[in-house]
């Protein structure tokens, strides 16, 4: 029996599909978010590429910035519940959890069982995201992709100390215009946004380990100073980007189930 | 003799602020502060290992009360500027806005004294620059003159560490003047404060001895006074920034003797410049100005040396007069310490003491620090500076700063205010000279 | 039935425009005084033949503000000062000005010389209340509430007329007390939303006038059957829980607020000024004693986790949203202690922003069904 996940974000659509809630058959990324053509991408795919159809789906749970405006769906959950789901699938040890997105930071503290306990967010401001590093790449002229790499070649990282991105900015350009190797300002930057995601994370409690998912976690250095900064592992799972998706599919199984009086 | 001197003073990071590297020997009074802080830290040190109780007090409580029992008390705000100034506040920052969950918009020095305690208290293990010469204490000296962020603060010490608060309120005042019903509520607060103290503490209230250290703390008050004067000469005879280094005498130590020594020689010292027609500013002072708001501790040589560029020097201050406490029993000790602050007093008044300072230094322009830790000044500091710029015909700039949290500041932003100020100045100098 | 949907339309309509109330009794030729949230001395007005009516901030464009209160200045201020620059106060006769936070002592000035046509009163309340003499303080600072009243509008009051007002304020909070407990059988009609309009509204009527029409709106809940509620059940704490749009997030996610520790609703009403110990004036200082709970209000032990621990278990609540003010320092304080001192007697909780210019919800929506989920 086929669950399905969809998760509509604000800048990408991801689906999932399970089989009996415990083989991940299928999963697709479209890099275009709530409002756009993405969604119905996304889940396009997936069905053909598996033979399947909303048919075969025994339940359907949508999340995501967009998740209250879809039809085919059975219920919506908020992405925080879905994402703390999707990676205990993925990585079933992991008890602390950290998305860095576009736009905002999330810390979750999840049970053995992938039930969220607490979460923190910003949701607020740029700082501590990846709209940070959006900026800051195109003040150093670099491909977003090229500042993890880039900045693992720091031997003197600099220290980028305002919290308010606009200034941060400008720290950067003068630390340029003062010729400081790239590579050490890129650490800096990254330094900066471990801080202060660290610092919310914290707040749920010091862990042994972590895992780390949202596009931020595809730059090493950003990983690397969260480790520093936690004091302890941090794994990103190849899959991660898709959590959201395969935890909308794992509840849309429980859901199934209770409602069918199964056990799971 | 000085090398001697230097060395007890050796760990002279320890008070408020390390001046521009000096390109001549410390001054003697700078070197006598350094002595005073690492004195009154070992004296908590002593005090605790003798089982007697140490406080933490605000820094405008009446310090008179401790100094007449005899108890050592240190001072959290004081201590967190240091900290600040020495560039040792992040591990502070980040263990309180992160484990300890407060939010980021709070008094910075609540913020790191927040987290230090929590060192103190086995809490947290953030390591403690000082070692924990900023002793654990046994109870807290609370007024809320300064602000009302203190009595919440202190508030989390007390339940942090399970220890009493003895506090005086200290009542805004909305007048011009002190009504005589907040001097009995204070005076009320004070008797039945001393007595409690007292009863805690062990100690006994000697008369003889409130009356001396009224006579030196208000001596000292005069001293004070009297050096933050000397700037109206031409050239200033210091660096105004310097002036910022001898706060933990007038916070920390105002009733001793050794404040007045301290006192006796800054004036000496400026005295000596006056009269050689020499300064300590580093160059010719071509502007005077006066600042508003503390110092921007974490930042203080990227502001002297931005000043200095321009032959800026800071003559006047909203604390040359902070402690101008004159008094002579309990009832008028009341009535001061309400007036003391001048986050107390309405606008009016605010008015007033910067307008005397601005007159008297002859300033051309006023430089507010919108000290993002600072509500209590920033809410209000736009309508003041507005009525001062027109009443005393200076312009102003305003630059985003903090006392203590090194994360909310711009270098480019305070140089281009600077500048700009600079720029007005300079016409308006020019128009005065063309007639 | 009909009654209790025209009590709460009526109640409705007075919070959606309050305005509409003060040109309501100005036109009764009565004289109205704006009360500062989060205290005032309301009694003081009303015994002077005057409406009060309280000012929380609202929804609006910050422009004119920005004139006097930086960025970091709480919305409750900044809205208060923007509507005041705006004129939305226009005939109001004074405001009285409560400096308990560092934001509200810099307002007194910012009033002062910014809008010059409505003058501020300023009221310094004792924080020192273990002190006996804090009372006699009060006691003069409302003497000089009044006499500043006198002045500006001519209206005295007497011993009698204070008596009558704060017979007419303690009648008033049980009442509403009455109604918080009423209300929780009738979760149905009750919504978050006409939970807190109830509360709210109280500051844009005369009291006895609001008394009236809260009291037959409890009539008409009670001619009800009693409403078996299976949703979720939290209590509310905080300074306020606004805009409207938060509480329909509540409903939305199947949420019913079966109480609240919130400054701008419960905690008005939970503290009687006492019936005897000396004249009006002394007994409403003593009143003051009686407030707890309150951020702004000194205390020692941090008490709010433990009390709000107590009204979970007494209302059967499943948990606490912590509504956080923006930039309200005295919440940010208490907010460590509060969740710390709630996990650990078992009561899950989750912080909200609260900030009244927001125009996106999607933030707080997430927060609160993720919150619920957790449940």
């Amino acid at each position: 029996m086929f669950t399905f996940g969809i998760d509509i974000g604000s800048t990408s659509s991801k689906v999932a599909i399970l089989k009996d809630g415990t083989e991940l058959v299928a999963h697709y990324v479209v890099p275009l978010g709530t409002g756009t053509i993405g969604p119905k991408e996304a889940r396009e795919y997936v069905f053909k590429e598996t033979g399947l159809t909303q048919e075969d789906m025994v339940y359907t749970v949508v999340t995501g910035y967009g998740r209250m405006n879809c039809e085919y769906a059975d219920e919506q959950i908020s992405e925080l519940s879905c994402h703390a789901k999707g990676i205990h699938y993925l990585m079933p040890e992991i008890r602390t959890i950290v998305d860095i997105g576009g736009q905002d930071a999330k810390a979750l503290k999840i049970s053995d069982k992938g039930q969220l306990l607490a979460f923190q967010m910003n949701d607020k401001c740029a700082a501590g995201t990846g709209r940070f590093l959006d900026v800051m790449a195109k003040v150093l002229n670099v491909d977003i992709n090229e500042l993890g790499p880039l900045s693992e070649k720091s031997q003197h990282p600099v220290s980028i100390s305002n919290t308010c991105t606009v200034f941060a900015e400008s720290e950067v350009i003068s630390q340029l215009s003062s010729n400081v190797p790239i590579e050490d300002i890129a650490a800096g930057i990254h330094n900066s946004v471990a801080k202060r995601v660290a610092g919310m994370a914290l707040r749920l409690g010091r862990p042994e380990a972590m895992a780390m998912s949202g596009g931020v976690a595809l730059n090493i250095g950003v990983v690397h100073a969260m480790e520093r900064e936690m004091g302890c592992p941090v794994h990103v799972h190849p899959l991660c980007q898709s959590a959201g998706a395969i935890g909308a599919a794992v509840f849309a199984w429980e859901k199934y189930c209770k409602k069918e009086g199964k056990n799971v | 003799m000085s090398e001697t001197v230097n060395t007890t003073a050796a760990p002279a990071a320890e008070q408020a602020a390390p001046a521009p590297k000096p390109k001549r020997p410390k001054a003697k009074s700078l070197l006598m502060i350094g002595e005073q802080t690492n004195a009154l830290f070992e004296s908590a040190r002593l005090a605790k290992e003798r089982g007697e109780k140490v406080g933490w007090s605000a820094s405008i409580f009446p310090q008179e009360i401790a100094e007449t029992l005899g108890i050592v008390v240190l001072y959290p705000e004081n201590h967190t500027a240091g900290v600040a100034a020495r560039h040792q506040a992040d591990p502070f920052l980040q263990e309180c806005e992160g484990p300890l969950g407060y939010s980021n918009d709070l008094c910075a020095y609540a913020k790191l004294n927040l987290a230090y305690t929590a060192v103190l208290n086995g809490e947290s293990d953030v390591e403690l620059p000082d070692g924990g010469k900023m002793v654990k204490p046994d109870f807290l000296l609370l007024t809320n003159n300064i602000c009302n962020q203190l009595t919440k603060w202190y508030e989390n010490l007390a339940r942090q560490l399970n220890i009493p608060v003895f506090f005086i309120d200290t009542c805004y005042n909305p007048m011009d003047y002190v009504t005589e019903t907040r001097v009995r509520y204070v005076r009320a607060q004070i008797d039945q404060l001393i007595k409690d103290l007292c009863a805690f503490t062990g100690k006994t209230w000697d008369e003889e001895r409130f009356k001396e250290v009224m006579r030196v703390s208000q001596l000292n008050s005069y001293l004070w006074e009297r050096a933050n004067n000397l700037m109206d000469h031409k050239p200033a005879p210091i660096g105004g920034f310097e002036l910022f280094n001898y706060m933990s005498a007038m916070v920390c130590n105002r009733g001793k003797d050794s404040t007045t020594a301290i006192m006796r020689q800054l004036n000496a010292e400026m005295e000596q410049h006056i009269k050689e027609g020499t300064s300590t500013f580093p160059v010719e002072e071509e502007y005077r100005v006066s600042w508003d708001g503390i110092a921007c501790w974490p930042y203080l040589s990227h502001n002297l040396r931005t000043l200095k560029k321009y032959g800026v020097n800071m003559v006047a201050s909203s604390y040359g007069k902070a402690w101008a406490i004159k008094y002579d029993d309990l009832d008028g000790m009341a009535r001061a310490y309400c007036f003391a602050s001048t986050n107390g007093d309405n606008a009016t008044t605010m008015m007033g003491r910067r307008m005397e300072a601005l007159k008297r230094m002859d300033c051309e322009g006023t430089i507010y620090h919108v000290n993002r830790s600072c509500k209590v000044m920033d809410c209000q500091m736009m309508e003041v500076q507005r009525q001062l710029s027109a009443m005393a015909g200076v312009p102003f700039t305003s630059f985003d700063g903090d006392q203590a949290d090194y994360r909310n500041y711009s270098e480019a932003q305070f140089e281009t205010r600077i500048q700009g100020l600079v720029e007005v100045m300079k016409q308006n100098k020019e128009a005065k000279k063309n007639g | 039935m009909a009654d209790l949907q025209q009590s709460i339309a009526r109640l409705q309509a007075a919070c959606d425009n309050p305005r509409a109330q003060l040109d309501y009794y100005l036109s009764q030729g009565k004289k109205v005084v704006g009360c500062f949230a989060p205290w005032a001395p309301e009694e003081l007005v009303h015994a002077s033949g005057m409406i009060p009516m309280g000012m929380w901030g609202g929804h609006t464009e910050l422009k004119m503000a920005k004139s006097y209160l930086p960025a970091f200045a709480c919305s409750i201020m900044q809205a208060n000062m923007e509507f005041g620059l705006q004129g939305v106060y226009k005939g109001m006769s004074a405001v009285i000005i409560p400096a308990i936070c560092d934001t509200l002592r810099c307002m007194t000035q910012n009033w002062r010389f910014g809008i010059k046509s409505i003058p501020a009163i300023a009221i310094v309340y004792p924080q020192n209340r273990s002190n006996p003499a804090s009372v006699d303080y009060l006691i003069s600072e409302y003497e000089t509430v009044l006499t500043q009243l006198y002045t500006i509008t001519g209206q005295m009051m007497n011993e009698d007329a204070l008596h009558e007002t704060i017979e007419i304020y303690n009648e008033h909070n049980k009442v509403m007390r009455e109604f918080a407990a009423v209300a929780n059988d009738h979760l149905d009609v009750i919504t978050p939303q006409v939970r807190h309009t109830v509360f709210k509204s109280a500051f844009f009527f005369e009291k006895s006038e609001h008394t009236a029409i809260v009291k037959d709106l409890i009539e008409g809940l009670k001619a009800r059957p009693a409403y078996n509620w299976t949703g979720k059940k939290v209590v509310l704490t905080g300074i306020m829980c606004e805009p409207v749009q938060v509480l329909d997030i509540l409903a939305e996610n199947n949420v019913a607020v079966v109480g609240d520790d919130l400054v701008q609703e419960s905690q008005q009403f939970r503290a009687d000024t006492p019936e005897k110990g000396g004249g009006g004036l002394k007994r409403l200082a003593l009143q003051w004693n009686e407030r707890y709970g309150c951020s702004l209000i000194h205390e020692l032990g941090k008490p709010r986790g433990g009390q709000l621990a107590k009204q979970c278990e007494e209302t059967g609540a499943d948990g606490v949203i912590i509504c956080m003010v923006k930039f309200c320092d005295p919440e940010e304080y208490d907010q460590p202690w509060l969740e710390k001192d709630l996990r650990n007697a078992g009561h899950p909780c989750v912080s909200i922003e609260i900030d009244q210019q927001n125009a996106s919800f999607e933030q707080i929506r997430t927060r609160v069904q993720t919150f619920c989920e957790s449940l």
